[in-house]
């Protein structure tokens, strides 16, 4: 028998009491070890938002929305002055063009489908005459969408101007040097597949054969009917010099972002439209960094209210036993003694209490981190179609913030230990500073 | 030899300072048995927990062996307490969660004896004052108000004490229990030749103590051999 276990046998002394005890400091600790999750959970998902779309500015031409719209291409000399600024880290150009049935021999794997052919229908070029068999009149059964072509310097990154986005994976083949002008190409997937294209393969677009150097997979249909040249050779063959259909530029934190966005408006003036997506993705974290200080005042909260339910515990368990402290004390115990047999007492409740918030913890992390994304998500989303109907830009970024995974690993597992630590000690202040108060003369006090 | 000289304690309460002990000398030699008598309020607790080191004087001096107790500092007080000292108390004072023999090993680990000794010398003490093996595991609360009260002889005895203080050690008790513990004190005082004071309202026990003292208001009233 010593200090050690007589505090884990004073633990147990009543064991009603420390049942509700452990119960409480559990949820507490449960409730601060969720908290914690989710903390850092959405910091990491912040992080990642911000390094994945934060830190980029679009340019196009005044005027241009892909196929919609109309303009003057960009040129290199425009864009080199964008190169040259501060903070811009790299700029990815691109051309895009689309091929038909009169300049290659590739078949779309995209079929028209409805919304196609009411595209189609309403590009004046397309209109047919009424059919002999009287049906609708101006009716396009036949059209085939086209095959996108983007020239690019650098054909990994899909973000760059591309219609349809995604992410690249490369299944086949090798990726081309962006700065070449050779005849090459990559092929999406699902194009690859329609015309039976391996890597080596060929086929012909305006008149040229193109040599197919990779295979590659985007994630999305739109996407993966693409080919991705080389800028200068997409430049020669589609007989544009020097145009630029659109342009990222990355800059090297999200804080320059705007300030790059400013320049780049100062040197391309009217013929350029510069955009960037960190006000949005400021707008989509807002919700994410209230998430945030919420899940770290809760953190603080229930951290405090586990220290300050132990610590009142220690207080009503010292003054209980004032008298046989007192007794202690007469028969040769040191304050030291005294005060490391009731910490002891502070850790086993607290480290039990542990036990069971880590327990509670690691069941409700998860939930709770996705209850307070969704609900964030839900109100960030119905905010932004009361203000911008009908873009799907906003859709995106609620869907990647719903997508919060909160893991439970062994460092949260020796934060929820620690956290116990902790509260035992800040418990056990306030008794030990009682503990000494009482004077061994307490034991002769008649009650 | 324990020596008493001039010693005082005053309380203040409210306005009014009351001495609860006044300017007392006294001396034991080592081995008796001495009682202290006196109505309630006249001071008898108050010389014990002085006499104990549980409280400071106000002044004067207490000398037990070559120490004056009343110039020590926490350290050496906790150790005299843990090794020169030996308490009974009236309500026994047992902690409730440890088995007799338990109670019994608790000061001797206070004291730094090897663990291995603890155990043996508690069963030996718990022995002397009759108990048998099976109730040296109960916790005071299954036990009865004499048997607590033998427990905290032996606790008392635990260190080898040079002074054992009681206070009002058969104040709980039965006549017939009481005389029991007394016999059973006054023995062990013998066979270990340990001072023995003990504070008491009994007549009949003081009377048969080697020394007996009368504390009224504070002052020693007479002491006699």
């Amino acid at each position: 028998m010593n200090v050690i276990s007589r505090g884990i046998r004073n633990a147990f002394r009543n064991t009603i009491r420390t049942a509700s005890i452990v119960t409480i400091l559990g949820l507490s600790i449960g409730l601060s070890l969720a908290m914690l999750v989710a903390h850092q959970a959405v910091g990491d998902k912040i992080t990642s938002v911000k390094a994945s779309v934060g830190n980029t500015v679009s340019i196009s031409p005044a005027g241009a929305r892909g196929f919609e719209g109309g303009g003057n291409a960009l040129t290199a000399a425009q864009l080199s002055k964008v190169k040259s600024l501060d903070h811009v880290t790299s700029v990815t150009e691109s051309l895009s063009d689309r091929l038909t049935t009169d300049n290659t021999n590739l078949q779309s794997a995209v079929d028209a489908g409805s919304l196609g052919r009411r595209f189609a229908q309403n590009d004046g070029g397309l209109r047919i005459a009424a059919p002999a068999d009287g049906s609708q009149p101006g009716t396009i059964t036949t059209f085939t969408p086209p095959v996108t072509v983007n020239g690019t310097t650098n054909p990994t990154d899909l973000s760059s101007g591309f219609g349809g986005g995604g992410t690249f994976t490369l299944k086949s083949g090798k990726v081309f040097n962006g700065t070449s002008s050779d005849n090459v190409a990559l092929v999406g997937t699902t194009l690859a597949s329609k015309n039976n294209l391996k890597v080596g393969s060929t086929f012909t677009a305006y008149g040229q054969t193109i040599t197919v150097a990779g295979i590659f997979d985007a994630g999305n249909t739109f996407s993966n009917n693409q080919v991705i040249m080389p800028l200068a050779t997409a430049q020669t063959l589609s007989a544009q010099p020097g145009a630029i259909t659109s342009a990222t530029v990355k800059v090297d934190s999200i804080s320059n972002v705007a300030s790059v966005t400013s320049a780049a408006e100062k040197q391309l003036g009217s013929a350029a439209d510069v955009t960037n997506a960190a006000e949005e993705a400021q707008n989509t974290i807002k919700p994410l960094e209230n998430i945030q200080t919420i899940s770290l005042y809760s953190l603080i909260g229930a951290i405090g209210a586990g220290a300050i339910i132990i610590l009142l515990t220690m207080v009503m368990i010292v003054r209980e036993r004032r008298r046989e402290i007192g007794v202690i004390k007469a028969i040769g115990a040191s304050n030291v003694k005294v005060v490391g047999q009731f910490s002891v007492e502070a850790v086993t409740l607290t480290v039990l209490g542990a036990f069971i918030g880590i327990m509670l913890g690691v069941a409700a992390a998860n939930p709770i981190t996705n209850l307070l994304v969704t609900n964030s998500s839900n109100s960030v989303q119905g905010g932004r179609m009361m203000a911008a109907p009908g873009r799907g830009f906003g859709g995106g970024f609620g869907r990647s913030l719903s997508n919060i995974h909160a893991a439970v690993g062994w460092d949260i597992i020796l934060y929820g230990l620690g956290a116990a630590i902790v509260i035992a000690i800040i418990g056990s202040a306030l008794a030990s500073f009682f503990i000494a108060k009482i004077r061994p003369a307490e034991v002769m006090r008649v009650e | 030899m324990l020596e008493v000289k001039d010693l005082k304690k005053s309380f203040q309460s409210g306005d009014t300072t009351v001495k609860a002990v006044d300017g007392i000398s006294f001396s034991v030699p080592d081995g008796q048995f001495a009682s202290i008598i006196g109505k309630s309020g006249s001071g008898k607790s108050t010389l014990l927990s002085l006499l104990g080191a549980l409280d400071a004087p106000t002044g004067g001096s207490i000398t037990v062996g070559d120490q004056d107790i009343t110039k020590m500092h926490d350290r050496a007080l906790i150790k005299y307490r843990c090794h020169t000292i030996g308490f009974v108390f009236q309500g026994y004072n047992l902690v409730p969660n440890l088995s007799a023999l338990e109670n019994v090993i608790l000061p001797m680990e206070f004291a730094g004896l090897p663990k291995s000794q603890r155990r043996d010398r508690a069963v030996k003490l718990l022995e002397q004052v009759g108990f048998e093996p099976d109730q040296m595991l109960r916790k005071p609360g299954k036990l009865s108000g004499g048997q607590q009260q033998r427990v905290a002889i032996a606790r008392a005895l635990a260190n080898k004490p040079q002074l054992i203080l009681a206070d009002e050690p058969t104040g709980n008790l039965d006549s017939q229990t009481g005389k029991m513990i007394f016999d059973l004190l006054h023995g062990l005082a013998k066979s270990e030749n340990t001072t023995i004071i003990t504070v008491t309202h009994d007549l009949s026990i003081a009377g048969k103590t080697d020394i007996t003292f009368k504390l009224q208001d504070g002052k020693l009233q007479k002491g006699k051999k």
